[in-house]
């Protein structure tokens, strides 16, 4: 009887640590700017969203970020409309974007160490229920136990079903846009 | 003569399209945002309620919240503070959960409301309206539930 609570308990203790280990090397951010700009002769166009959730795994590299569609902000009502709307986003359809990589190279960051350290990341980004694969560059900044992860990329909308062949959207809305990320993480 | 009077009419017709087209062009570009506080809610609950609303069928819990063009339901969610933070537009964030839930209700403030919100403590039971954003689901590649999202809140009732 006594053996077997030993075990039991060493047993306990050891799915504990486990559990406890992989929390650790997890990043949790629900602090986050996401903002796309779209350039064209005709007028800019810029929407905010700061709503996204991400997580990093420190240990493997890998990276997730999950942003809520309807969170974009702009300032003109009538363009968050169209945005959001089925020939656009269809945010009903499609209330969420995720981003899933890995960083590559993972091994010349030290989360445990003040510092910036540009980094090359791969994975597939989903808008739309379009899945693509992307390659870009981010930076990782370590700073007082706090990680800001930041990049900038262009995203092609046709690539993701998002396309305007005529009127005022075709000539108003650039055919590439660019998304920049800013999370700050923490320790679950 | 009566050719003269056509053509006059046909001008005057001309001018008044053009005037009630500009006017409707210029009325839908300044058109201003939904203002979510002066609107009527469409839902009271409470964040637990909308939470297992969610967790139980997300698929028609966004048919029921979720709006095509982005003017989702308002909604008046009653619940436990948890946490309290700042979003990177120095808008307050409001977390009402549970104990023991997987998920909660996540309300950001807004500019002219984050005064009401700073009177919040953890632990507090509240009543927050806010248009919903998006809601709340396991996701698998984040390993975590994620919570409700509520916009452009307000406090309606404090409790102690």
């Amino acid at each position: 009887m006594k053996k077997v609570s030993v075990l039991l308990i060493g047993f306990m203790l050891l799915v504990a640590g486990n559990a406890y280990s992989q929390e650790n090397n997890k990043l949790v951010s629900s602090k986050s700017q996401i903002k796309f700009h779209s350039h064209t002769s005709v007028e800019d166009i810029e929407a905010n969203n700061y709503t996204a959730v991400g997580t990093i795994n420190t240990e493997t590299g890998e990276f997730v970020y999950s942003v809520p569609m309807q969170g974009f902000e702009f300032e003109i009502a009538l363009m968050q409309k169209h945005f959001n709307s089925d020939n656009f986003l269809d945010t009903k359809a499609f209330p969420k974007a995720k981003i899933k990589g890995k960083i590559t190279k993972l091994d010349e960051v030290d989360f445990t160490k003040d510092g910036i350290y540009p980094v090359s990341v791969e994975g597939e980004l989903t808008i739309k229920g379009v899945t693509k694969t992307v390659h870009e560059k981010a930076s990782i900044t370590v700073k007082s136990n706090a990680v800001h992860v930041q990049s900038s990329f262009n995203v092609v909308l046709a690539d993701y079903g998002i396309e305007f062949l005529k009127g005022k959207p075709s000539k108003n809305i650039a055919k590439e846009v660019e998304v920049t990320v800013h999370g700050e993480y923490s320790q679950e | 003569m009566k050719k003269r009077k056509t053509l006059k009419i046909l001008i005057l017709l001309a001018i008044t399209g053009l005037l009630i087209g500009g006017a409707a062009i210029i009325y839908l570009f300044n058109m201003p945002h939904q203002d979510i506080q002066s609107s009527k809610t469409d839902y009271f609950l409470t964040s637990t309620q909308i939470v297992e609303e969610y967790l139980a069928d997300t698929q028609s819990a966004n048919e029921k919240y979720l709006a095509d063009d982005g003017n989702s339901k308002i909604l008046e969610i009653t619940g436990i503070i948890n946490m309290i933070s700042e979003d990177f537009n120095k808008q307050i964030v409001i977390l009402m959960k549970e104990k023991g839930s997987k998920a909660g209700v996540s309300a950001s403030f807004t500019e002219e409301t984050n005064a009401n919100a700073a009177q919040l403590t953890v632990g507090q039971t509240v009543t927050i309206k806010g248009v919903i954003r998006s809601g709340a689901n396991y996701d698998e590649d984040l390993e975590l539930f994620e919570n409700v999202i509520l916009e452009k809140c307000d406090v309606i009732i404090t409790q102690n």
